[in-house]
């Protein structure tokens, strides 16, 4: 799909060149006595990867010209479900730092079966229950150690 | 024979025997689940062997892997979605089988042709590895060097369409191997403050997050036609109870020959993946029966026998380079990796001198992990094929935990479930924008090593002219150059084709 190749292309180019720009010379140091600079292996993969999308960017500009279909790689149903999980991810974390682990996991749990529209309420008890109750079983009595 | 003695004891001890059979049963189940395959199956598994003894460990995850590579085929067969792409083929030949009323003997004879594919593989690995490795032994860093460019650039070229987004997938990975304290100088790299990875970004949740959760991700957008195949499968009743008969065992035992010695070459070299074999057997038989078409339309238990055979043979195969070099060939060998080293072993040449026990009790393992295949696969067959059924809405929230507890768990708490969900972004868009995550990953794992050998060679070589006391690193040097090229025109041939077409 050359859309979605020069979308890529031109997202790898700005972080290539970010990287040698910005975050390398910022975020590495001069190295002193090193005999090999500790910033050398970074920028080699940070100028090939400018290179390899400088690349791939006119490659997908060729194929669009010559009238290839553009295609869609991430459909919207999949945007979606990104979107979902990075939520009920984030509130977990976020409600596992500030409420409990417990309530964390049964939002993780809960969420995306809501999402994927599972409405029976013995299940949405059920499961994150079994899966609680088996993951303490399984670390705090089998292996012996603690969570959390 | 008396210090093989111990090695026995430790391999078939019963707690180490129930760890295996847990394995098997485990990634068999997981296997069986459309949309979930062996590196997502591996890549949760592994919190669970922080606490296991070294055996046990890798025995557990050579289990979870050879149960889910098998079991892989229930979905192919009865409901024409394979767990993993390498089971396609499985499908192809296997659901016209059982639309026909003949699910069961297409299953069983995938059984039995995946236990003898995965045995072959694991006594050719037993074979091979060790004699690999006292050659791997006189490897000095600039032949490593030279070994590891060439690896990534092989499986940079063959594990994705295209040439260029593998080798950016790689050297991101790479990259991604930098973060944390340099070696040398001990100051941070690429670490904006964060002192949580001064020792690198933690393995496991990067792996989860690249290989399950973004997988999550996509199953969870298509879960309306993941249903609709379900509720299928569940109207039809038109399974059939059959068995494999002598005649079958006939048709099929050129093509698991065939299938296991494709699969075995397939899996040594680095990268070139499960898929790869199990299409390459099911061609080469379905041209060798001289059926052609009819192999999609009716079905064909020979075809099942060789694509299964072939793909089971892969996973085996592929410890060969990890063990014998310590270069990872595909996903669970990068992810095995990780398991080494969470268990303080460096796996390579040395590990035959430094664990030795270890590693036959490992092979000892392996061998009663494909026989637990084949009584799972063989009583569990009915209940498997039930579970196919399980709606995905309560199996993928499922899986998404056991990310998140695999994440928490290896990764210092909420700080590796927030790196497990920025894999998984980078997973998404990787998977949907055709870049390969297993050359990242595999870069992600043969960074530091990568670096030390070119650090190590720029001090050693400091003239262009020196390189020519080195020919084995100057063969692997050309050979990646070459490799670059040749898989470059390959693919724009490939490319040009299907336009064509």
């Amino acid at each position: 799909m050359p859309k979605s190749d020069l979308i890529a292309g031109i997202v790898l180019l700005v972080f290539g060149l970010t990287m040698l720009a910005v975050v390398i010379p910022t975020q590495t140091s001069e190295g002193g006595d090193a005999t090999i600079s500790p910033a050398l292996l970074p920028q080699i993969c940070s100028v090939g990867i400018t290179g390899l999308a400088v690349l791939l960017t006119l490659q997908a500009t060729g194929r669009l010209r010559r009238g290839m279909a553009a295609g869609v790689a991430v459909p919207a149903a999949e945007w979606w479900a990104l979107l979902a999980v990075l939520l009920a991810v984030g509130a977990a974390i976020a409600l596992f730092v500030w409420v409990s682990p417990a309530v964390a996991a049964v939002l993780l749990i809960v969420g995306p079966m809501l999402y994927m529209g599972e409405r029976r309420i013995w299940l949405l008890a059920g499961i994150p229950a079994a899966l609680l109750i088996g993951a303490w079983f399984l670390f705090y009595r089998v292996l012996g150690t603690a969570i959390g | 024979m008396d210090s093989f003695l111990p090695v026995l004891e430790a391999a078939f001890a019963p707690g180490n025997l129930a760890w295996i059979l847990f394995g098997v049963t485990l990634g068999y189940l997981v296997g069986a689940l459309p949309g979930l395959g062996k590196g997502t199956a591996t890549a949760v598994a592994i919190p669970l062997t922080f606490y296991l003894s070294p055996l046990a460990a890798i025995a557990f995850l050579v289990g979870i892997a050879k149960g889910s590579t098998a079991g892989s085929a229930v979905s192919a067969i009865l409901l024409n979605t394979p767990g993993e792409p390498s089971s396609t083929p499985t499908a192809m030949a296997g659901y016209p089988l059982a639309r026909a009323g003949k699910a069961q003997k297409a299953l069983k004879m995938g059984l039995f042709a995946s236990v003898i594919g995965d045995l072959f593989s694991t006594i050719v690995l037993i074979l091979v590895a060790q004699e690999l490795a006292e050659y791997a032994l006189g490897i000095g860093p600039v032949e490593l060097t030279g070994i590891l460019a060439f690896s990534l650039v092989f499986i940079a070229g063959l594990s994705g369409r295209s040439m260029i987004k593998g080798l950016i997938a790689g050297l991101f990975g790479i990259l991604v191997s930098c973060i944390g304290l340099e070696v040398e100088t001990g100051s941070p790299r690429l670490t904006f403050g964060l002192i949580e990875v001064y020792d690198g970004l933690p393995l496991i949740p990067v792996a989860i997050g690249m290989l399950a959760l973004s997988e999550m991700m996509i199953q969870i957008g298509q879960r309306q036609r993941l249903q609709e195949e379900a509720d299928l499968l569940r109207g039809s009743g038109i399974r059939e109870d059959r068995v494999v008969t002598l005649g079958d065992w006939r048709r099929s035992a050129r093509a698991i020959l065939r299938g296991c010695l494709i699969g075995t070459g397939v899996g040594i070299l680095p990268g070139l993946g499960a898929s790869v074999g199990s299409f390459l057997s099911y061609g080469a038989e379905r041209r060798a029966s001289g059926r052609g078409a009819d192999f999609e339309e009716t079905g064909a238990i020979e075809g099942v026998a060789a694509a299964e055979s072939a793909d089971n043979a892969v996973v085996p195969a592929s410890f060969v380079p990890l063990f014998a070099i310590g270069i990872p060939g595909s996903v669970i060998a990068a992810i095995l990796i990780g398991a080494f080293t969470i268990q303080g072993i460096t796996p390579g040449p040395l590990l035959f001198l430094e664990n030795r026990d270890l590693i036959l009790g490992v092979y000892m393992s392996m061998i009663a992990a494909s026989l637990f295949l084949l009584l799972i696969g063989y009583f569990g067959q009915n209940v498997f094929a039930r579970i196919v059924r399980v709606s995905p809405a309560l199996v993928m929230p499922i899986v998404v935990f056991l990310c998140c507890l695999g994440a928490y768990l290896q990764g210092g708490g909420a700080f590796g479930i927030g790196v497990m969900a920025l894999f998984g972004v980078i997973g998404f868009f990787a998977k949907k924008y055709d870049f390969s995550f297993v050359t990242f990953l595999i870069g992600f794992v043969i960074g530091p090593s990568f670096e030390l050998s070119l650090r190590q060679t720029l001090g050693l070589v400091t003239d262009v002219s020196e390189l020519l006391d080195h020919p084995v690193a100057l063969v692997f040097g050309v050979l990646a150059v070459f490799g670059v090229w040749r898989l470059t025109v390959l693919q724009r041939r490939q490319r040009e084709a299907i336009v064509g077409d």
